[in-house]
């Protein structure tokens, strides 16, 4: 747990250094990424009379806001289950992988203080987003902060054990890494799309919606931050909500088992030679 | 006590190819299993403040044998101890006595200064506060990077970032060193530089260090004993002025207007060997000599004097220049060159 803590300080010191030197670079991104988000908005609010109405029929009256919300669940989802699979690649390429591999702390506890830091960034340089666009489009925020601190605590575990599973398998089956561009772009779709409407479907999809790691954490979000956790004007916390116990079921879930697996590809690869290497 | 100790210890990898085209038909095969002897009986120590070389040419199991050491690769059987730690039980302590400079990687962190690089890994390998802090600049003074400590890594040279990922090893104050291929693709002036300090650290802390190479130069500047692998194997093994005279001028080519049998040559005093080389002007006789000075000037008089009494005529004289390849010739038997077998070792130069 020490060593968690150490190099996950060291991890906090090096994503900071890179931030100042390259300050351009991350106030352009978040300058880009709020564009890009209005003029989604833009685009479907304003341009797509027809999605438009589509949105109006589900009575949602956040819903820039819920779809602005969702794609930053989204594009969580993807960059943390891409931080296995991308930057294992890229940190295997460059050598830096091998000195993480030779770090005594083991892979694992730096891929996870690694991961740990990189999702605080992201959800801090998100939340500002959510709330400048939000702002901008006049929506509005339910902000509940034990609900909302424990979803995305939650929310990180079924990632990072997700990204873990996938990652290790990286490791061995490098062809992983492109089949895995594409269950990104599913959990990103999914993130974008989720609503407790679609898990009235028959219950194979069901169990397998409930079993993907991003769909009960986006609908858990979308009903603290949008709905403020009313049904019919009714206050109900998400405590109670079903999604919430497929939330807590999936985080031990997906940890225990992403974490098995990268333990396992990690040790398997190095009976077959390819630790550190892409 | 040795602080690197290899006992019997083999390794084999099995790679697998789905349509992977032949090399030599140009046709695609479904799929292709090919097995590769990276390591094969290998047994070898070092002792503290000692300097091992390996040699051997590209994909003879020398990067597989480093990673072993470091825990990367764990081999099929025999047992690696680092410190009297086994590096397959007890691979936390082991990877905190060891540094690794691994070949052909960046390893060091480009938008990081060298100073930022250094904390950053010292971290990772528990090296902490002002202890870290300390070592870090005493490490940057040491290696000649004190002036660049805040530019940042992609503005260095070649010759520098390799320098730094000599310090990223040393960082933890190991007892081992790795380097696999340090000077390789690097200038005269860094190359020096790197076999300079690498000197002085292995005579002044006491440390083990192992250095693989293909360059024999580096090794005979180097190392204290030399090991030479080939296939996995390792064919020699021995202190280097041992090594040194296998590479010393004893061969000499003598060129002549025509050819008589070698053996006429075995009875002079000092001769060892005699054989008929096809040489771009004609033949060419060349004449192995004894290792002792007086007796290899007798020895070449004496194969003159036999050259006038066959009748043969004398061109022209050369004194052979060993090369690694010849060496290798000699205490191998195969020709030194990559096979393309070798090559697909997972953890070998071939791939990394």
């Amino acid at each position: 747990m020490r060593g968690f803590f150490l190099v996950m300080k060291a991890e906090l010191i090096r994503v900071f250094i890179v931030m100042r030197r390259y300050w351009f670079r991350t106030l352009t991104g978040l300058i880009i990424g709020y564009g890009m988000l209005m003029v989604l908005i833009a685009g479907f609010i304003y341009s797509r009379p027809m999605v438009q109405e589509g949105l109006s029929r589900l009575d949602d009256p956040g819903a820039a806001t819920n779809f602005v919300l969702g794609f930053i669940i989204g594009m969580y989802a993807f960059g943390v289950v891409g931080m296995f699979t991308q930057g294992i690649q890229g940190m295997a390429t460059t050598g830096v992988l091998e000195q993480l591999c030779l770090s005594p702390y083991g892979l694992t506890t730096n891929f996870l203080a690694q991961t740990f830091i990189a999702s605080i960034t992201s959800i801090l340089s998100s939340g500002l987003m959510v709330y400048l666009v939000s702002w901008t489009v006049g929506g509005v925020l339910h902000w509940d902060t034990i609900p909302v601190l424990v979803l995305l605590g939650l929310t990180f575990f079924n990632l990072i054990g997700f990204g873990f599973m996938v990652g290790g398998l990286v490791l061995i089956f490098k062809q992983v890494g492109q089949v895995a561009v594409i269950l990104r772009m599913v959990l990103f779709g999914l993130a974008v799309f989720a609503r407790e409407e679609i898990l009235n479907n028959p219950w194979p999809v069901r169990l397998t919606l409930h079993l993907l790691p991003v769909t009960d954490a986006a609908i858990c979000l979308k009903y603290v931050l949008i709905q403020g956790q009313q049904v019919d004007g009714q206050f109900q916390s998400i405590f109670l909500h079903p999604c919430f116990y497929w939330l807590v079921f999936n985080g031990c879930l997906w940890t225990f088992v992403g974490l098995a697996v990268f333990r396992w590809m990690e040790d398997y690869s190095r009976t077959k030679g390819t630790l550190g290497t892409y | 006590m040795a602080l690197v100790e290899l006992i019997n210890v083999n390794k084999h990898f099995r790679t697998h190819h789905l349509l992977q085209q032949d090399e030599m038909t140009r046709r695609r095969r479904l799929y292709k299993r090919n097995e590769v002897t990276a390591a094969q009986n290998i047994t070898f120590s070092i002792e503290p403040g000692e300097i091992f070389g390996l040699l051997g040419p590209n994909g003879a199991g020398k990067t597989t044998t480093v990673k072993m050491i470091s825990t990367l690769v764990r081999p099929d059987s025999g047992q690696v101890l680092v410190d009297g730690f086994d590096t397959e039980r007890q691979r936390r302590e082991v990877l905190s006595r060891v540094g690794v400079v691994l070949e052909g990687t960046r390893t060091s962190l480009w938008p990081l200064t060298p100073l930022e690089n250094l904390l950053y890994y010292g971290a990772l390998k528990n090296v902490r506060g002002r202890v870290l802090k300390q070592r870090a600049h005493d490490l940057l003074d040491f290696i000649g990077l004190q002036d660049k400590k805040n530019v940042q890594v992609r503005k260095l040279s070649r010759g520098q970032k390799q320098k730094l990922a000599l310090c990223i090893a040393l960082i933890a104050d190991p007892k081992v060193l790795l380097l696999d291929e340090p000077t390789t693709g690097l200038d005269v002036q860094s190359s020096r530089a790197i076999k300079d300090k690498l000197l002085e650290m292995t005579r002044d802390q006491g440390r083990a260090v192992l250095v693989t190479t293909h360059d024999m130069h580096v090794a005979q500047e180097l190392c204290d004993r030399v090991g030479i692998i080939n296939r996995g194997r390792l064919a020699a093994c021995m202190p280097t002025p041992e090594l040194l005279e296998q590479f010393s001028g004893r061969v000499f080519e003598f060129r002549v207007d025509r050819e008589v049998p070698a053996d006429r040559f075995l009875d002079i005093p000092g001769v060892l060997e005699a054989w008929w080389e096809k040489g771009a002007e004609g033949s060419l006789l060349a004449v192995r000599l004894t290792a002792d000075d007086a007796s290899r000037s007798d020895a070449l008089y004496g194969t003159v004097e036999r050259l006038r009494t066959l009748g043969l005529r004398l061109i022209g004289l050369n004194q052979r220049r060993e090369t690694l390849e010849t060496v290798f010739l000699r205490i191998t038997g195969e020709p030194m060159e990559t096979s393309d077998e070798e090559a697909e070792t997972p953890s070998g130069t071939g791939e990394s």
